[in-house]
């Protein structure tokens, strides 16, 4: 199986080739490049590294967030036209999971992803006999306190918190003293993980709807549905013209 | 005879998702469009963030229907165009990486195209163009005069100094109890209503090719306002005809002082406002009045707003030329001719 896999789910990119599990090309970078610009000849440069073309690709992993809202949409929307392209197979992963799968197998894994004002998207993962990430508590948006709150049913020394920025590290240092964090710096999403995770992950069905997991509404939109508007399932806010 | 050229192009600037097929330029064997205003109908005007996440839902569509309806594949196309700025950095960037994955994958060239230079080229589907032309770009984001010498050469001769004229539609429609889009509504009204207000035609005596529409959207809303103050009631149709009025003053002013300064046997017309009956009407009568040999072009309507397939007319020049992008492009939100 060869497996083209990427992230744009956060600052960092990464790019990997991976052929029968082995990572024949791994492109990362951590300094603030801009994922528009360097996200295709990154697949490039890694598929000529690996001595494949993208047509020898049998399936395309990618990141699908929570995250950055434009860096999931870049990623995806490369996976999905790629996919949709050359009629290969497509599967997404959570970006969170991504994370979690830099982590300690002993540990129960908080993979994190700072959305500002002590909120952060947040999942709960532990690893199986097989080293397959099963997830505890769903991905999700919450503010730290929230999340504190629904950690304490476990030990604190079991936790572990990965990709804090100082920030979350400070609220988590205060609530979970013994528990293990990991900083971004230390964390980073590797696309080769991203490539394993995705040999056991169902393939998507319909490409066309296949989209970035947000996990939050636009403010436009949360701010419409609180004035008391109901989506209306006979309206399809996008057209043919 | 010559091979015919196959181009697929992309266009997502702002809230339309569109992808279509051109040959040579000149015929649309496809030209999809995925418009969002029922989604920012719900918010009084386009959400970026909201017109993005739609983008990334319509853009695989968009491409398959866009080859079905052509009735061609991949292996027939000659390259792939999008539209690279000016307009929303999130909306842009969708049509972007999707033009450039499908270079990638099937090894096509890729070109990109100002979305300007694509409203004024929507005018090849209509007419042979005639170097120099003059092109009056009118949408919700622009208001430009523009020279156009020689295929692709771009001079612009005068700019909006505050708002795009339908952006001041939109917003004296809202003051009018109409929703995005306003323009059509406003046009309607105008057509039945007067001109008795008497609003400002800003900067028509200055000697420049510049417009400004600020002046007379805040003269429309004060007057709306102190209507309100002293329970008076207003003709609303006369206030359409009355802002209408004095925007065609405007635009017909300026452009008639470009074409005075360089004659030319076309005058193209393009963007979303090109669409307004009014505008139609009044720049035809203009030249009859002033014995004008000139042809004066607009899109059909389907061509007025934003679509793929005038990116594709303009792309046609760039291919002749060999003006290829790479796979490093970038959205360049703030793009205008003068930058190129
Ligand atoms: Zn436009």
């Amino acid at each position: 199986m060869k497996i083209l896999a990427f992230d744009t789910s956060n600052k960092p990119l990464s790019v990997a080739v991976v052929v029968d599990g082995k990572v024949l090309a791994h492109i990362e970078s951590t300094e603030k490049k801009t994922h528009s610009v360097s996200l295709l000849p990154d697949i490039q440069d890694g598929l000529q590294e690996a001595g494949l073309t993208v047509n020898d690709i049998d399936l395309i992993a990618v990141a699908k967030g929570p995250g950055s809202y434009t860096g999931v949409r870049i990623a995806v929307t490369v996976a999905k036209t790629l996919a949709d392209t050359l009629n290969k197979k497509l599967v997404g992963v959570s970006s969170l999971k991504l994370l979690a799968a830099n982590g300690d197998k002993k540990h129960l894994l908080v993979p994190l992803m700072d959305a500002r004002n002590d909120n952060a998207f947040a999942g709960v993962y532990v690893t199986n006999r097989d080293g397959r990430l099963l997830t505890v508590i769903a991905d999700h948006h919450t503010s730290m306190a929230n999340l504190f709150e629904t950690l304490k049913q476990y030990e604190p020394n079991e936790l572990e918190f990965i990709n804090a920025t100082p920030r979350l590290q400070e609220l988590i240092q205060k609530q979970f003293p013994e528990a293990t964090i990991i900083m971004s710096e230390n964390s980073l999403p590797a696309a080769g993980k991203l490539a394993k995770i995705a040999e056991t992950t169902k393939p998507v069905k319909d490409i066309d709807n296949f989209i970035p997991t947000y996990l939050r509404l636009t403010q436009a939109e949360h701010d419409w549905y609180a004035k008391g508007n109901k989506e209306d399932k006979n309206v399809s806010y996008v057209e043919e013209i | 005879m010559e091979k015919d050229t196959l181009i697929m192009s992309f266009e997502s600037s702002c809230d339309e998702t569109s992808v279509a097929i051109i040959k040579n330029g000149k015929e649309i064997l496809s030209n999809i469009i995925a418009t969002q205003i029922k989604s920012h109908q719900r918010f009084g005007g386009v959400v970026p963030e909201v017109a993005s996440r739609h983008h990334v839902e319509e853009v695989t569509r968009c491409i398959n229907m866009a080859l079905d309806e052509a009735k061609v594949g991949y292996s027939d196309l000659d390259a792939v165009a999008v539209t690279y700025g000016p307009g929303l950095v999130g909306s842009l960037l969708i049509g972007i990486m999707a033009a450039k994955t499908v270079a990638f994958a099937h090894n096509l060239p890729l070109i990109k195209v100002n979305h300007l230079a694509g409203h004024i080229y929507s005018a090849n589907f209509v007419t042979d163009l005639q170097y120099p032309f003059m092109s009056l770009l009118v949408s919700g984001g622009h208001t430009e005069i523009v020279l156009v010498t020689a295929p692709g050469v771009f001079h612009t001769l005068g700019d909006t100094r505050d708002d795009a004229v339908g952006e001041a539609y939109d917003k004296i429609g809202r003051i009018l109890g109409i929703n995005y889009p306003a323009g059509k509504k406003v046009d309607q009204m105008a057509a039945k209503g007067k001109d008795t207000f008497n609003f400002p035609r800003a900067m028509v005596q200055e000697d420049n090719l510049d417009f400004s529409f600020s002046g007379l959207k805040s003269a429309f809303i004060n007057r709306v306002h102190h209507a309100d103050q002293v329970h008076e009631q207003l003709n609303k149709d006369d206030l359409a005809a009355s802002f209408q009025g004095a925007v065609l003053d405007i635009l017909s002013n300026k452009t008639f002082r470009a074409l005075k300064q360089h004659p030319v046997k076309q005058l193209i017309v393009g963007g979303g406002v090109s669409a307004n009956q009014g505008l139609r009407k009044r720049l035809a009568e203009e030249i009859e009045k002033r014995h004008m040999d000139m042809e004066l072009v607009f899109p059909p309507l389907r061509l007025c707003g934003d679509n793929a397939a005038m990116i594709g007319a303009m792309a046609q020049i760039q291919y002749d030329k060999g003006d290829f992008a790479k796979l490093d492009l970038n959205a360049d939100p703030s793009l205008d001719f003068d930058m190129e």
